[in-house]
């Protein structure tokens, strides 16, 4: 859970920042990545994610971490278009009694694949490490996204802190008492497991209820109000969305 | 043909060896090109619509289902955060909790709650992605709750005990997931080449993880209902899990 920005420094070049103008951008910077057919976009885009994650000073272990699953997930698919797709043979080898044939046009495939994903997660990455959840959901508000689904999003960010406290607790006791020393004992240790967090959340989101309606909940969260925009930030954005386009129509 | 079955056993030994992360059940962000993203958006878009909408038709009366939804919702997150090892494959991998979600809250709000985990595991895990938010919305959400929920209340009908009927929504629940979630793959990075071949490799190389990941998910659901039934009845009966009757047997 270190991944969760909490953990991370909160004074960087992009705290300051309106998050609706952070949502924008993200959006339409992802457009641009995923509507991109090369590799010089997704990768301009990627060494500018990296680049102000350096700045944001996120630690080597969190920013690897982010990147691992979504990198293994690249690995692969250059691995399936490569050896599956495409006609024009590059190299064919032996091993164990099967022949590999790798292809030279669907391993460019599978890179272009790749460099989008890599182009897109540091977008997403960016926008999570540099824009407090509070602040998210306010923009998210703006946008107009529904204020039904705002609300469940905060109550299980809320929550999930709480729950995962008594996850950790039960499974390390569980796993003390030899729960998963054997299949058959693990599938029934984590089906307890799962079983106790379920009755937890029923309980809590009863109790929570009482509590918060004593302090005047009636159905709906207030959400974070919003400043104006600043006009600096707001033309700095528009630039720099244009240099985007420039380079992504280069 | 030769050719292909052999790269099939290469790619299913290569997959069988990586960390069960590199295989987890959504889709990573920026995998799907700018098309199939908007589809796949355009397809959740009516089922989320839905889910709002029952969300805020039972809030009017139960003000604490928003805060349940949200604590379900949290629960997702954590079952599918959590590394179970797959001893098959030698890896660990997680459950989906959609089968669980959609028997105890129904199939609307189950997708509302996948939608909501997701999109928390795209924003700060990188686990799935902004992009392919609806994508996984369709997979995980729609047709693991629907898989799960309609195996239970068709078990249920048949008279078939909460265990087994549990098992098999867990199961089915899951095994929905990754098909769609494979078809999705395939659509999305076949290119110029033909759907059904890709298709095929990718659902053989998901097989060595996800078939037993699948017996696990059933086996965590079944437990769950079980548990449920013994601890808190009340709740089952509440939710039309079960009946009263059967509470009291």
């Amino acid at each position: 859970m270190q991944l969760f920005f909490e953990h991370l420094k909160k004074d960087h070049l992009l705290s300051g920042i309106d998050a609706r103008i952070k949502l924008i951008v993200a959006i339409v910077l992802l457009m641009l990545v995923l509507s991109y057919k090369g590799f010089a976009f997704p990768m301009v885009v990627a060494i500018l994610g990296f680049g102000l994650c350096l700045c944001m000073k996120i630690p080597f272990q969190v920013f690897a971490l982010r990147f691992s699953e979504p990198l293994f997930i690249a690995l692969v698919l250059v691995a399936l278009k490569c050896f599956f797709s495409g006609s024009d043979v590059m190299f064919s080898l032996n091993l164990l009694g099967l022949d590999i044939v790798g292809h030279k046009d669907g391993l460019i495939d599978g890179l272009m694949i790749a460099c989008r994903i890599v182009g897109a997660v540091s977008i997403a990455a960016v926008l999570g490490f540099s824009t407090p959840f509070t602040r998210l959901m306010a923009g998210l508000s703006w946008l107009r996204v529904p204020k039904g689904f705002i609300e469940v999003l905060m109550f299980a960010y809320r929550y999930i802190f709480v729950l995962l406290e008594d996850a950790l607790v039960i499974y390390n006791a569980q796993k003390n008492r030899l729960g998963y020393s054997s299949i058959r004992r693990g599938l029934t240790s984590f089906g307890t497991l799962a079983g106790s967090l379920t009755l937890k959340a029923f309980e809590t989101s009863q109790n929570t209820t009482i509590a918060m309606v004593q302090r005047g909940y009636d159905g709906n969260i207030p959400m974070l109000k919003h400043a104006p925009f600043r006009s600096s930030e707001v033309a700095c954005s528009i630039i720099f969305v244009i240099i985007m386009g420039a380079i992504w129509k280069i | 043909m030769i050719y292909s079955n052999a790269c099939v056993a290469f790619i299913a030994v290569f997959l069988f060896c990586l960390p069960g992360s590199a295989l987890a059940m959504h889709i990573s962000e920026g995998l799907l090109p700018f098309n199939w993203a908007a589809l796949w958006f355009a397809v959740a878009t009516p089922f989320l619509a839905y889910g709002l909408y029952r969300l805020k038709k039972i809030s009017k009366t139960d003000i604490s289902f928003k805060p349940l939804v949200g604590l379900m919702t949290a629960v997702v997150f954590i079952i599918s955060c959590m590394p179970i090892p797959v001893p098959t494959a030698g890896t660990c991998s997680h459950p989906c909790g959609t089968g669980m979600s959609a028997i105890l809250l129904g199939p609307p709000i189950s997708i509302l709650i996948a939608a909501t985990a997701l999109l928390i595991q795209a924003l700060f895990l990188s686990h799935g992605g902004l992009s392919t938010w609806g994508a996984n919305i369709v997979s995980m959400g729609v047709m693991g709750s629907f898989a799960g929920y309609g195996t239970f209340r068709l078990l249920r009908a048949l008279r078939i005990n909460l265990s087994v009927a549990g098992f098999f929504a867990g199961l089915l629940a899951d095994w929905a997931t990754y098909l769609s979630t494979s078809i999705m793959l395939a659509l999305g990075i076949k290119g110029a080449d033909p759907f059904m071949p890709i298709f095929t490799k990718i659902v053989i190389s998901f097989i060595p993880t996800q078939l037993p990941l699948g017996i696990l998910e059933g086996a965590m659901t079944a437990s769950l209902v079980v548990m449920l039934a013994k601890r808190r009845p009340d709740l089952l009966i509440k939710m039309n899990v079960m009946k009263s009757g059967e509470a009291a047997l």
